[in-house]
């Protein structure tokens, strides 16, 4: 699986929000959200626990009113909260189920929620949960239903209403990680299939690496960064490299890299021998990221110290999320 | 999107599952063996042991009225009172506010499925009535006048369940508000209730007005048009809590309250 969906800007918005905010009584949850979604893209809504995410999900699902801002999706107002829910799907964080229905009944009773007829309803339940790889489930308990199955069920529901924005809160939340693959197969399909718009909360950064093509990042109800994961990455430059060399030429490799340009200070990893850790001097990578890179390089070359393997730090997503979000200390 | 329209009487949607869910599964089965064998030993000493009963046939026939009548308004109570804090706490209750249906829909669902335990109860009741009659006469107006009362007072604590389930954010909560709730008027109705403080009683608290009713007509051989002031606080306990029900549902929140 790779990034996923449609570019940016081809063709009309299928979610347009605009300076959406909440607030439980002192508490800002959301504070003046603002973005757009494409139809088949797949967005990764990220943030720390208590960063505004459900919140601002629910607000986009008409479960919760937004104290100020507006939202259309489809071309429709947030006001008219029936016709909004007619063309979503969400998959709320602690999703519960009738243990005692089976998977069928489950589907076919949420499809006759949105107006299908008793047959039709029962047609669209099989279809779907074919889909999501519970066929041959389709008319057991739910009770027998394992976390993650109970978890595609629920994607299955979502889908009953063909919607054209489906909202996922934390989908991949418990599962083993065989039963996280199926799950990202499942929605990158579904994103690509249906052209869905999917707006993805999760604390899983690979997850997003694999199948989102933009990010949006919560901090504290306020969107700290919006953009393509290699827009979001360049934001935050990279504070240090690691190198591998041979273990027998560690201490002579440490002594170069200290004295290259750029380099604020090299130190050994703590866990492997022959590792090491170039720190960046503040700012100086974010000037001149190929100079600096080529500097650490040549200083380690020109002494014919063999590079074994060489990463920069803070070059992934989850490095960009953690400078972005973490507090300052006070 | 496929060519869907807005669902119409979404509540017979949501009214027959929760009909299922009810009787098809062991809860409501359960439920109305255990009001059976109740009634049997109600039944069994009233019948077969005629010189320690010291009620007479139109009394023991009262009896099982006011028993069948308690236990169809509690049962209908709590099982309105879990309607909406139960899915809240089994965290099913996102998933149907994310459906289309207006809230009053699902309210109205909900309580069609808490209404239906009376039809089940007295039917249940009817043979023991007719075992424990003496005469047609007293059996017509047993039959007639139970079902009638017993109504009133279901969807009125029903409706009643619905409405403090809607505003609690715990199951426990909904449900211990609501049983006491049912005691604090199901209690004076084994008081002996005098003057006017009694009177005033007896005629504004439905359950007690309800009760008497029913007395007045079986044991008393009274007619109806007789008694019909005792009908007033049953019916607008109905008409006010079932008001109050649907149009307190359009508020429904995931969490508690009635609030934004």
């Amino acid at each position: 699986m790779t990034g996923n969906g449609t570019e940016r800007g081809q063709g009309e918005a299928a979610l347009q929000v605009r300076g959406l905010s909440k607030s439980y009584g002192s508490l800002k949850a959301v504070r003046d959200l603002s973005f757009e979604a494409f139809r088949g893209e797949i967005i990764g809504f990220l943030g720390p626990n208590g960063a505004g995410k459900t919140t601002a999900i629910r607000m986009l699902s008409t479960i919760l009113p937004p104290d100020a801002g507006s939202f259309t999706l489809g071309g429709v107002a947030h006001t008219d909260a029936i016709a909004i829910r007619q063309r979503i799907g969400v998959l709320p964080e602690s999703a519960g189920y009738p243990f005692q229905q089976t998977g069928d009944e489950f589907i076919s009773y949420h499809g006759r929620l949105f107006g299908h007829s008793p047959a039709r309803a029962r047609e669209i339940g099989a279809s779907l949960l074919q889909e999501v790889g519970l066929g041959e489930r389709a008319s057991s308990r739910i009770s027998s239903y394992s976390r993650g199955m109970r978890q595609r069920l629920g994607v299955a529901r979502t889908l009953v209403n063909e919607p054209e924005v489906l909202f996922l809160d934390e989908p991949t939340l418990g599962l083993d990680p065989a039963g996280q693959r199926q799950m990202l197969r499942l929605i990158s399909d579904i994103a690509r299939q249906r052209q869905t718009t999917v707006i993805l909360s999760t604390h899983f950064l690979d997850e997003v690496e694999q199948i989102c093509s933009r990010v949006l990042i919560l901090k504290q109800g306020e969107v700290a960064a919006e953009g393509s994961i290699a827009d979001i990455k360049r934001q935050t430059a990279p504070r240090a490299a690691r190198f591998s060399v041979p273990p027998e030429m560690h201490d002579e490799a440490l002594a170069h890299l200290a004295k290259a340009a750029g380099i604020a200070h090299a130190a050994p990893a703590n866990s492997e021998p022959g590792s090491i850790i170039a720190t960046f001097e503040n700012g100086w990578m974010t000037e001149n990221s190929r100079l600096g890179m080529n500097s650490a390089i040549r200083a380690l070359t020109d002494a014919e110290v063999p590079i074994l393997s060489f990463e920069l730090e803070g070059s992934r997503l989850s490095d960009a999320f953690l400078s972005l979000t973490e507090e300052e200390p006070q | 999107m496929t060519s869907m329209t807005r669902p119409k009487r979404a509540w017979l949607v949501i009214a027959g599952q929760e009909l299922r869910e009810l009787w098809l599964s062991a809860r409501g089965p359960v439920l109305v063996l255990l009001f059976s064998l109740l009634l049997s030993v109600i039944t069994y000493l009233a019948a077969a042991d005629k010189e320690l009963n010291i009620l007479d046939q139109r009394q023991t026939v009262n009896l099982v009225l006011q028993v069948t009548l308690a236990i169809g308004v509690a049962l209908a109570l709590l099982l309105s009172a879990d309607a909406i804090s139960g899915e809240r706490e089994r965290e099913t209750l996102e998933s149907l506010l994310l459906t289309p249906i207006p809230r009053r829909d699902i309210a109205i669902g909900k309580l069609v499925a808490a209404f239906s335990v009376w039809p089940v109860i007295i039917l249940v009741a009817i043979p023991y009535i007719w075992i424990l009659r003496e005469g047609g006469e007293i059996f017509t107006d047993a039959v007639l006048v139970a079902p009638l009362i017993g109504a009133l007072l279901v969807v009125a604590f029903a409706s009643l369940g619905l409405v403090v389930s809607t505003a609690s954010s715990s199951n426990r909560a909904s449900l211990a508000v609501s049983f006491f709730a049912f005691v604090a008027l199901m209690v004076p109705t084994q008081l002996p209730l005098k003057g006017w403080t009694g009177d005033a009683l007896r005629y504004t608290n439905p359950v007690t007005a309800g009760s008497r009713f029913i007395e007045k007509v079986v044991v008393d051989n009274h007619s109806w048009g007789d008694e019909v002031s005792l009908l007033i606080a049953p019916v607008l306990a109905a008409v006010i809590t079932l008001t109050a029900a649907v149009v307190l549902a359009t508020r429904l929140r995931i969490y508690g309250g009635f609030g934004r």
